[in-house]
C-alpha cells in the first residue's frame, strides 16, 4: 500500500519559520532579486517541501507543485497561441486562477515541468510522480476565441501535454499523472473527456494516473474503468457517493483512496483512517492502493498538511497491518 | 428627491494606499490601535466625500476597517480563529479562519465606523455585514460535526449585529452571501440561515451574491427573505433578464442592478450603461430598480472606481431625464 499527495504541497510555512518564497517572490516582483536567485530560492524550498513529505511517512512524493502559480498558468503559459487572462474562482474553493486564453492554435515547443521533475527526483529518498493538470480540466478552465469547441480545445491540450508527458517520460519518470476535477462538474461531457484522455496517454509506456476530485463519479462510472491509466484516484471526502458505487461495481484498476479532507484543518485519526482504507480497499490488492488527501494540499496551512500527512501514513502501516 | 433608478454600490472602496500602509504597519507592530483608528476614519470620511461628489443615492462606508470580509468577523465572533496562511492566487495570502467551537456574537464589531460614516453625511449609509453562510463556507470548519448547524448559529451571531445596526438607526442593512454563488444547491439552507440572520430587524434589508447560476435556483432563490437582491447583471447571461422578463419578479422585492464589471479596468461607455438600465427597467419600474457596479470596488484603483460610479451616475441622470424622474 502507498501513502502518497494528488499534487500541490503549501509554498510558505507560518511563524516562526519565514515564509521565503513569499518574500523571495516579493523581492523579484520589486527588482531586487535577481532570477537566478529567486530560482535558488525555489529549489531550496522543493527540497524541504520533498523532506516534509518524506518525514510524514509517505511512499510516493512530488515536488509540491512550488513554483506553479495555479493549476493552469504554470502549463498554459509556455504554450504557443495562449494569453494570461484576470483572476477567477477555482471551481468551489477560495482560491482563485489566471485564466488562460487561447487566441490561437496550440503548439507545445518546450517543456514545462521536466527540470522540475528531475530536480525533485535528484533530491528525493523516496520515488516522485509526475503531476499535471489534464487536457480536459486546461481546456474547461480557458476562454476558447481560437477553437470555439471544448472538443477541439481540449483535444489540443491533450496533444500538448501528451508531448509534456513524453519529455517527462524522456527525463526518466515513471508515473505521469493527470488531475481531471472538471469533468466532475461535467459529466454530460463524459465523450469529449474520453477522447482527450486517449489522446494525452498516446505513446506513453511509463505507468498513468487519473485524479478526479471535487466530487463523485456517480453517472461516469463503472464506464471510467475503460479509461486508458493504469490509476485512478477518487475523492470520497466531497464525493461521498463514490463508495456506495464502488460497492455496486468492483473496481479493476490501482485505486487512489482520496479519504483525507484536503480542504478542511480538522484531522483525521490513524485509527478512523485505517478503517476507511480496510472498507473503501475490501477485495482490492493492497500493493494496488495509493492513499492520499483528497485533492491538493495546498488549501490548508502547511503544518496543518504535513500532520495531515503523517497521521495518513501512520493510518496506512495500521491498515497494511490489518490486511497483510 | 428623486423618486427612482436610485444608486448605490455594493459595498468595498479600494483602501488609499497610505491606509494600506499603516495596516502593514500595524500588523508588524509598528503602529498602535488608536493611530490605525485614526486612519480609517480619514479614509471613511474619503470615501463618503466622493459619493456625495459624484451624486450616489445610498452611501457605504467603504469598509476602510476590513480586510477579507470573512476574516473580519472571525476576530470578532467567539468560537472562531484567525487559522495559517492559505494561499489565495498568485504570491497572496491570508489568515483563513476557522470555526473552532460554538460561533457566538460578543460586541458590536460595525457599529462604530458605520455611526462615524452616517455623522458625516445627511444621505442614508448602508449597514453592511458577511452572511452567515459565507462565513462558515470560507472558513475551515473544526467546532461542529454538521455543517447546517455551524451556519445556523453563525445566522444568531450575525443577527446580533444586524440588531446591533439596526438600533444604532441603519436604514438600510445588507448581508452579503458571495460564496452562496458556487454552491447554489445550498439554497435552503442559505435562505434558512437568511431569515435568522434579518428577524427582527427594522432596517431595509439586501443581500449580494455574485456571479452565481440564479437561472438554475430561479425561482427559488427569490425566497431570499430580503427586501433587496444586489445582483450582477452587466456580464449576466440574457437568460436571467429574459426569465425575470417572462416568469416575473416578486412585487415586494427589489434589484439593485449591477451595470458595470468592477473587475475589468476599462470604464464602461454612458451608452453601455444607460442600455444596462433600459434592460433592466424591462423588468422592473424604476422605483424598485436601483442602479450600482456589479461588485465591491476594493480591486479597482481609487480613480478607476471613481470613473466608474461617475459613469453610472450620468447614465442614471440620462435616463431619469427621459422618464422625467427629477
Ligand atoms: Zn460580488
Amino acid at each position: 500500500m502507498i501513502a502518497t499527495v494528488v499534487g500541490s504541497y503549501p509554498k510558505v510555512p507560518n511563524k516562526p519559520r519565514p515564509a521565503r518564497l513569499r518574500l523571495a517572490i516579493n523581492k523579484f516582483d520589486r527588482g531586487d532579486m535577481t532570477l537566478e536567485e529567486l530560482d535558488r530560492v525555489a529549489d531550496e524550498v522543493t527540497i524541504e517541501v520533498l523532506q516534509e513529505q518524506v518525514e510524514a511517512g509517505l511512499d510516493f512524493v512530488t515536488d509540491g507543485q512550488i513554483r506553479w502559480e495555479d493549476e493552469q498558468t504554470y502549463l498554459a503559459r509556455n504554450l504557443e497561441g495562449v494569453s494570461i487572462n484576470g483572476l477567477i474562482r477555482w471551481f468551489d474553493t477560495n482560491m482563485y486562477y489566471r485564466q488562460p486564453v487561447i487566441e490561437e492554435p496550440l503548439a507545445w515547443t518546450k517543456p514545462s515541468t521536466v527540470r522540475d521533475y528531475t530536480f525533485a527526483t535528484e533530491h528525493s529518498s523516496k520515488p516522485v510522480k509526475a503531476v499535471l493538470t489534464g487536457p480536459y480540466t486546461m481546456a474547461r478552465l480557458s476562454v476558447d476565441r481560437h477553437y470555439n469547441s471544448v472538443e477541439a480545445l481540449a483535444g489540443a491540450f491533450a496533444e500538448a501535454l501528451n508531448r509534456e508527458a513524453k519529455a517527462l517520460q524522456d527525463a526518466g519518470a515513471t508515473f505521469i499523472q493527470f488531475n481531471e476535477p472538471a469533468i466532475l462538474q461535467a459529466k454530460d461531457d463524459y465523450t469529449t473527456f474520453v477522447a482527450s484522455c486517449a489522446r494525452v496517454v498516446d505513446g506513453l509506456s511509463a505507468e498513468t494516473g487519473l485524479y478526479l476530485y471535487f466530487g463523485d463519479v456517480e453517472g461516469i462510472y463503472p464506464q471510467v474503468l475503460d479509461l486508458p491509466f493504469d490509476l485512478i484516484g477518487l475523492d470520497f471526502v466531497m464525493g461521498a457517493k463514490n463508495e456506495g458505487l464502488l460497492h455496486r461495481t468492483p473496481f479493476t484498476k490501482k485505486l487512489g483512496l482520496g479519504i483525507i479532507d484536503a480542504r478542511n484543518t480538522r484531522l483525521e485519526q490513524p485509527a478512523a483512517i485505517a478503517e476507511r482504507i480496510k472498507t473503501l480497499g475490501a477485495g482490492i490488492d493492497p500493493d494496488n492502493i495509493h492513499v492520499s488527501p483528497s485533492a491538493g494540499l495546498e488549501f490548508l496551512p502547511r503544518e496543518v498538511a504535513q500532520e495531515k500527512l503523517r497521521l495518513l501514513a501512520e493510518g496506512v502501516r495500521q491498515a497494511e497491518g490489518v490486511l497483510v | 428627491m428623486t423618486t427612482g433608478l436610485l444608486t448605490t454600490t455594493v459595498g468595498s472602496f479600494p483602501k488609499p494606499p497610505y491606509l494600506q500602509k499603516a495596516r502593514n504597519a500595524f500588523a508588524s507592530g509598528k503602529l498602535s490601535r488608536e493611530e490605525l483608528s485614526e486612519l480609517e476614519q480619514q479614509a471613511t470620511r474619503e470615501v463618503i466625500a466622493l459619493q456625495e461628489e459624484i451624486g450616489l443615492d445610498i452611501l457605504v462606508d467603504g469598509e476602510m476597517a476590513r480586510g477579507d470580509m470573512v476574516v473580519f468577523f472571525a476576530e470578532h465572533f467567539a468560537g472562531m480563529e484567525v487559522g495559517g496562511l492559505v494561499r489565495s492566487y498568485g504570491n497572496r495570502y491570508y489568515h483563513k479562519p476557522v470555526v473552532k467551537g460554538p460561533v457566538r456574537w460578543q460586541e458590536p464589531i460595525t457599529v462604530d465606523l458605520w455611526r462615524y460614516a452616517q455623522s458625516l453625511t445627511d444621505k442614508p449609509v448602508k449597514g453592511m455585514l458577511t452572511g452567515p453562510y459565507t462565513m462558515v463556507e470560507w472558513s475551515f470548519l473544526e467546532g461542529y460535526d454538521d455543517f447546517r448547524q455551524a451556519v445556523l448559529e453563525m445566522a444568531r451571531a450575525v443577527n446580533y449585529e444586524a440588531l446591533e445596526l439596526d438600533r444604532a438607526g441603519a436604514p438600510f442593512i445588507q448581508i452579503d452571501e458571495p460564496a452562496l454563488s458556487t454552491r447554489m444547491e445550498d439554497i435552503d439552507l442559505a435562505i434558512e440561515a437568511m431569515a435568522i440572520a434579518t428577524e427582527g430587524l427594522t432596517a431595509k434589508t439586501a443581500t449580494h451574491i455574485c456571479y452565481g447560476d440564479f437561472v438554475s435556483a430561479y425561482p427559488r432563490f427569490l425566497d431570499m427573505p430580503v427586501k433587496q437582491f444586489d445582483l450582477e447583471m452587466a456580464n449576466s447571461s440574457h437568460d436571467l433578464v429574459e426569465l425575470l422578463k417572462t416568469e416575473g419578479f416578486p412585487e415586494d422585492k427589489e434589484i439593485a442592478w449591477g451595470v458595470v464589471d468592477v473587475h475589468s479596468h476599462e470604464i464602461e461607455s454612458v451608452d453601455d450603461v444607460v442600455a444596462e438600465i433600459k434592460r433592466g427597467l424591462e423588468v422592473l419600474p424604476p422605483e424598485r430598480l436601483y442602479i450600482d457596479p456589479d461588485c465591491g470596488l476594493k480591486t479597482r484603483t481609487w480613480d478607476e472606481s471613481a470613473d466608474k460610479l461617475r459613469v453610472i451616475m450620468e447614465g442614471v441622470r440620462k435616463v431619469r431625464a427621459e422618464l422625467g424622474i427629477e
